[in-house]
């Protein structure tokens, strides 16, 4: 089974995405900011390993930007989704220059959001 | 301290040496010509006295002559003769006294000369008693009659010169006056010109500081100078600037503060929207687990969200336009994509309404260079409108169809149209037309608006027209793809990132 790690410091958009996708048939990890975006990388292994992320732009304590850059920095090829509320038309650019494999804006089209997971993690 | 008189006091100084000098050089002027006039006068009597006095001495002479000549004959005795001497010398005298300083002088001594010499050689032989000779007398009496026309002929040459030494004067001093009051004339026009200068050169940077200001260089200061009362409007108009400055800032600032405001608002409004719709449509898509009231409840929440949605995109999008953010991305596209696109997506909403669309395309239409989901977005909000104002069963067409080197983009019904001043306001965000039947029609007003946004960043136009009671309609108008651009997208030469990009900036219309 497909297993994401989807950050947000929402914790309704959190348990929004948690039980959609969930009922979607992926088995879904959580965290509330990039840190722990991190520690839960570094932490899982093998098997645990998540197939990809789905990344709130938008974090207190580290940032979803930050914690891209970070997990590219240290060589890591994880599939990244960047979700944000905040997305202008230049912002794509910028993630994808810092190594977003994709953005996607909130609120979501579900089946947009769908389509591009199952592009990056199939 | 440096002078720097007024203009009021500059000009009074001005006038007053002005002034002055004329009339300093007119009285002197004036004086000096009635002098030359007395002098003319004084001298033009003494010659006339002298004339006559001449006329005189040549009679007593005469008288004096004829004496001796009777003497002679022993018709007169001494008495007579020296009675006739005296009376000669007498006039001759008083004119040795008008000759007095004279020019003419010389020629009455001369006279008197010749005169004591005929005395000497004719009268006093004769009283002594002698017998002087008649061609000595002759003789003698020629040589003074000739002094005596040598005197008066002398007398009228100094009265011609009198008269021309008058005219010279008086033409010398008429000069002397006219170039009196040319320079002080010309002083005064150096003065004024002065003045003159003194205020070009603050005036034009006061009419420089004003075109900067009106031209929206609000910064613009002029530097203060010249006299007082120009220092003072320098002044002014520098208080001015800053007023205006200052009035502009704050209005910038509180822009922006709207701005700021209203993109936090709706980027705020995202998140909780995301969670209601996201559950929303969860819950409708488990159609099994719920009762029919409950799903009709989902499926409601659902809709409002999407609506919500909706509106919080278009104010994003309002608020962008306002600051300059609202960006496209322009691209080949073909125009039979567009509109069927636009038309497909709107159906079920005229389908609601009993309301038939219509779509036609003119063939073998260019590409039109536009960002394919504002434009989407653009006939969608046109479609909405007609879908909204136009009555139920009511006939909508959208055309598309070739204007030279454009596309024209129509959207027409035949509802209950608009008339003149609802024309005027239709492009106006938050304006809506009345509806007629007092029914509520929804939106928010803003979708032609930032239609109008869009179309101006795709550097195309758009219009409304309407007769009232003959339906209205809107159209728009689009570049087509030049050759060269067409040649130059063939090329396949896109950024991978692309599909990305598109789908970031994709909501739904």
């Amino acid at each position: 089974m497909t297993r994401l790690l989807v950050a947000d410091d929402s914790e309704t958009v959190l348990l929004m995405l948690e039980r959609r996708l969930e009922m979607a048939g992926y088995e879904v990890i959580t965290a509330v900011d990039g840190q722990e975006v991190i520690d839960k990388i570094a932490a899982a292994t093998g098997r645990n390993a998540p197939d990809m992320i789905l990344l709130d732009a938008m974090m207190p304590r580290k940032s979803g930007v930050e914690a891209l850059q970070e997990l590219r920095e240290g060589g890591n090829e994880i599939p990244i989704l960047i979700i944000s509320a905040h997305l202008d038309v230049e912002e794509p650019d910028r993630m994808a220059e810092l190594g977003a494999n994709g953005c996607v804006p909130k609120p979501f089209e579900w089946d947009e959001l769908i389509g591009r997971i199952e592009e990056l993690a199939p | 301290m440096r002078l720097n008189p007024s203009l009021t006091t500059r000009l009074r100084v001005g006038f007053i040496v002005l002034f002055a000098m004329l009339l300093v050089v007119s009285l002197l002027g004036v004086a000096r010509l009635f002098q030359i006039r007395v002098d003319f006068e004084d001298q033009t009597q003494r010659y006339s006295d002298l004339d006559v006095k001449a006329a005189q001495m040549q009679t007593a002479f005469a008288t004096e002559n004829a004496a001796v000549t009777a003497f002679r004959r022993g018709g007169a005795d001494q008495a007579q003769l020296r009675d006739a001497t005296a009376a000669a010398d007498r006039t001759d005298a008083q004119a040795l006294q008008l000759a007095a300083g004279d020019s003419v002088r010389p020629l009455v001594r001369r006279r008197i000369a010749a005169e004591e010499d005929w005395r000497r050689r004719v009268a006093d032989p004769l009283l002594r008693g002698g017998a002087p000779s008649a061609q000595a007398q002759r003789e003698s009496g020629a040589s003074v009659e000739a002094a005596s026309r040598s005197l008066a002929a002398g007398v009228d040459e100094a009265k011609d010169a009198s008269r021309d030494r008058a005219h010279d004067r008086t033409r010398n001093t008429t000069i002397l006056v006219a170039a009196g009051l040319a320079a002080a004339l010309l002083a005064a026009l150096i003065l004024f010109s002065g003045l003159i200068n003194s205020m070009r050169a603050p005036l034009a940077r006061l009419v420089g500081g004003a075109r900067r200001l009106a031209g929206g260089d609000l910064e613009t200061r002029v530097k203060v100078g010249g006299p007082v009362e120009i220092a003072i409007l320098g002044r002014a108009f520098n208080e001015m600037a800053a007023e205006l400055e200052r009035d502009a800032r704050e209005r910038d600032r509180l822009e922006r503060m709207k701005d700021d405001f209203v993109l936090t608002v709706s980027h705020e409004l995202r998140t909780p929207v995301t969670v209601v719709k996201g559950f929303a449509e969860m819950l409708t898509a488990e159609k099994g687990d719920l009762n029919s009231r409950q799903r009709e409840a989902a499926e409601v929440i659902s809709d409002s969200a999407g609506q919500l949605q909706k509106m919080i995109n278009d104010l994003l999008d309002l608020a962008r336009s306002d600051a300059g953010k609202l960006r496209i991305e322009t691209e080949p596209v073909s125009v039979r994509t567009l509109v069927q696109n636009a038309a497909r997506r709107m159906k079920p909403e005229f389908e609601e309404k009993g309301q038939r669309l219509t779509v036609s395309v003119e063939s073998e239409l260019p590409k039109v260079m536009a960002d394919p989901h504002r434009i989407g977005q653009v006939l969608s909000n046109l479609l909405t409108n007609a879908n909204r104002y136009a009555p139920e069963k009511a006939r909508v067409r959208l055309t598309a169809a070739g204007a030279g080197r454009q596309v024209e983009f129509a959207v027409s019904d035949d509802g209950p149209g608009l008339d003149e001043e609802e024309l005027e306001h239709v492009f106006e965000r938050f304006w809506r037309a009345d509806s007629g039947e007092s029914q509520e029609v929804g939106g928010t007003g803003i979708g032609l608006a930032i239609a109008q946004s869009l179309i101006e960043l795709h550097k195309g136009e758009i219009s409304a027209a309407s007769e009232p009671g003959e339906g209205a309609s809107f159209r728009f108008l689009l570049p087509t793809v030049s050759e060269k651009a067409n040649g130059a997208s063939g090329d396949g030469a896109k950024p991978a990132r692309k599909p990305t990009q598109r789908s970031a900036a994709k909501s739904k219309a």
